[in-house]
């Protein structure tokens, strides 16, 4: 497949853009249409530790949880579901039972499709299991079982491919914890950027032989990772400023995968999702104030704003009050989406868009920015240089930063400020020049971080 | 579009409580007075591997002995560190650069003597079997050698008898272990099993991700540690004389 770079929005302005609404819809699975004019929950799930043991063990356990969500799906009325499985590593290290699994569920979806005329659809994500033990080996041998996993699952019955690739984290985890913003340019940006478009290459190609959806990554790997150290209010481990700083930096970077083929819907814990939206149209799953079982955020209605799949990330598989976990959020997530499907039918899509945005908008850095009017704009300094990977990221992380350097409303701590204060200093200093920054890089991340292997990325 | 005014409806609390000193300001009051001492310390605290050598060489031509140097210098400096972290003053990249110029600062130490210095007692740190996510255990091992404690990293991906195979070798004072996943933290379960059949009674300090408290308290040795800055702490309590019960004590919160 051929990379074609965004150079132009999708949406001619920010207030274009709603839930339930991309400009260009997938249809996938049983019935089902993505970003058509309705949302649907994605309900993802984890087995019990011990599932793990063996084949005959996970098949039965995401038996289980299939069945469990397909039931309460029909038994409180609800017209549409997307099931998500993310392989356990024995799941995509041995194609076979990746495989076996997604027919399994397959299975029972068409059953309860046919008998009850859900409209649904199986995502399934195998691992990113392109490493060893000490190194990440991005091309090679793990390459093959990654790419045999999606073959098979494809043949079996997924209907959605995707993963969440690694490409750049080497280097990101080293940056992260030391403030090192060139660092965080480099390896999502830059690194991550070219492992997407040789591996999406790839997976797209799986997809059109097969018949089924390309459908987008997520850079949870990094940017994911930043969130999550800088965790709540109170935490002291990294500046939610920076945390947006990598977010906004993941944009190009998970951008990508539509670029070499994929067409949606992205995957949920892209919070960098509504930027992606603004610039392909393409339909995005977000997870947020229903994700809470899986971990905290800052901005859990205001990501629910744009969402065209509505997600609760993952849940480990057990018996709660309310049923299984499966069941209860499930449940939930529909309960949200039949709300924003009430409020499209009714007209009223931009009243509650807008009211989920502003309960969040100045909760933190992090959700300012993913705020859709702002995001928008970080779309846009994207696209101006949007056939250099290096620029289109250093220009989303400065628009990143006059955001906040110029916010309205938003109060941020000194510490947050001065973080902001250096990456904003930083970021001046740095090159306009892509060969430049990439040699000057790699250089300097060859001497510092032993576990950097340039071949990785063809370099 | 709709802006509403931020009142009654979310508080920063970070920003309400924020501290009215600087982190500059709240380090000065800690340095030594030394004044050998304490642009070692100041160094440590800026991250400064340079400087932090350049005080070292310093205090050396002034008779000091390379090995103190060590406890008298840079522990304390990273003390300085560790303490405004606890406190909520500076943030987890400033230790990681601290850290990084302590332990640069350190080996010059050990090349400048014969002696070798030590250590509050050894850890072990290691990744599930199955798991490369490895930034937790990395901060986990960082905040140890702050702390002054001897690291040793198994790396990720780490299998059950090699991490038993460890601990035998080393006879660490406590070995901690970090899973991203549901199913690799099982991993866990098979290493407390492989330690009890040695009579190995040692705290196993198990966090991240998908890990939680009732999951570590499920096996013998099993500590849950919410955060990764609870790892020194174990780490103190045990030199204390804490065993597992006591650190599940002390540290099961919920």
């Amino acid at each position: 497949m051929a990379i074609n770079r965004f150079t132009t929005m999708a949406y001619s302005e920010a207030d274009e853009m709603v839930f339930g609404n991309a400009k260009k819809p997938v249809k996938a699975g049983l019935d089902l249409e993505i970003g058509a004019g309705y949302t649907t929950a994605e309900v993802n799930y984890a087995p019990r530790p011990e599932a793990g043991e063996s084949m005959e063990k996970l098949i039965s356990e995401y038996q289980r949880i299939t069945k469990d969500i397909m039931a309460r799906m029909v038994q409180v009325g609800f017209p549409s579901v997307v099931l998500e499985t993310e392989h356990v590593q024995q799941m995509t290290n041995n194609p076979s039972w990746g495989a076996a699994v997604a027919h399994a569920q397959k299975t029972i979806m068409e059953e309860y499709h046919e008998e009850y005329g859900i409209k649904c659809a199986l995502r399934h994500t195998p691992g990113d299991i392109r490493e060893h033990k000490e190194f990440m080996e991005l091309r090679g041998g793990k390459m093959d079982v990654v790419m045999e996993s999606f073959e098979q699952i494809a043949e079996s019955g997924a209907d959605l491919l995707s993963i969440e690739s690694m490409g750049g984290k080497e280097i990101f985890d080293y940056a992260v914890l030391r403030n090192d913003v060139p660092g965080m340019l480099y390896a999502i940006g830059c690194l991550g950027t070219m492992d997407m478009d040789y591996l999406w290459q790839e997976i797209s190609s799986v997809a059109q032989k097969k018949g089924v959806v390309s459908a987008g990554d997520t850079d949870c790997a990094q940017a994911n990772t930043a969130m999550f150290i800088a965790g709540g209010l109170l935490d002291k481990n990294l500046a939610h400023t920076l945390a947006i700083l990598a977010r906004a930096i993941s944009a190009p970077r998970s951008l990508a995968a539509y670029e070499a083929g994929a067409v949606g819907p992205g995957k949920d814990c892209g919070y960098e999702n509504i930027i992606v939206k603004a610039i392909s149209g393409m339909p995005m799953a977000f997870e947020g104030k229903t994700s809470t079982c899986a971990h905290s955020d800052v901005m859990g209605n205001l990501i629910m704003q744009c969402c065209d799949l509505w997600s609760n990330e993952s849940v480990e598989y057990h018996g709660e009050f309310g049923g299984t976990t499966v069941q209860c959020w499930s449940e939930s997530l529909n309960y949200d989406c039949a709300l924003m499907n009430t409020a499209l039918k009714s007209g009223n899509e931009k009243i509650l868009r807008d009211l989920l945005m502003a309960s969040d908008r100045f909760r933190d850095p992090q959700a300012y920015v993913l705020a859709y009017d702002n995001a928008y704009a970080v779309g846009e300094a994207i696209v101006k240089d949007g056939e250099d990977i290096f620029l289109r990221a250093k220009n989303a992380a400065v628009a990143c930063c006059d955001t906040l350097n110029n916010s309205e409303g938003l109060e941020m701590t000194k510490f947050e400020l001065g973080a902001l204060e250096k990456a904003t200093k930083e970021l001046d200093a740095i090159t306009s020049e892509s060969e430049t920054f990439l040699s000057e890089c790699m250089d300097r991340f060859k001497k510092e971080v032993p576990v950097f292997k340039p071949e990785n990325y063809a370099l | 579009m709709l802006i509403v005014d931020k009142e009654g409806i979310l508080i920063r609390y970070n920003v309400k409580m924020e501290k009215s000193m600087t982190p500059e300001e709240a380090a000065a009051e800690l340095y030594p007075k030394d004044e050998l001492y304490m642009p070692i310390a100041e160094a440590i605290f800026e991250g400064e591997e340079d400087d932090v050598i350049e005080g070292l060489e310093a205090a050396i031509e002034a008779g000091r002995d390379p090995i103190a140097l060590i406890d008298d210098a840079l522990m304390v400096g990273m003390k300085v560190v560790t303490d405004l972290y606890d406190q909520g003053v500076i943030f987890l990249p400033n230790v990681m650069m601290s850290a990084d110029a302590m332990l640069e600062g350190i080996e010059f130490c050990k090349g400048q003597s014969d002696e070798a210095p030590v250590q509050k007692g050894k850890v072990i740190c290691m990744v599930a079997e199955g798991d490369v996510h490895d930034i937790g255990k990395s901060i986990v091992a960082a905040l140890l050698r702050a702390n002054g404690y001897e690291v040793i990293d198994l790396g990720r991906d780490v299998p059950s008898a090699e991490a038993l195979a460890a601990v035998k070798e080393h006879e660490p004072i406590m070995m901690t272990g970090t899973a991203l996943m549901t199913t690799t933290m099982y991993a866990f379960k098979e290493v407390n099993d492989l330690l009890v059949e040695s009579g190995i009674t040692m705290p196993f300090a198990c966090g991240g991700g998908a890990v939680n408290q009732d999951f570590v308290s499920t096996y013998s040795l099993g500590v849950y540690g919410e955060e990764a800055a609870d790892a020194p702490k174990m780490a103190e309590a045990i030199l204390a004389g804490a065993d597992v019960a006591a650190l599940r004590e002390k540290f099961h919160n919920h």
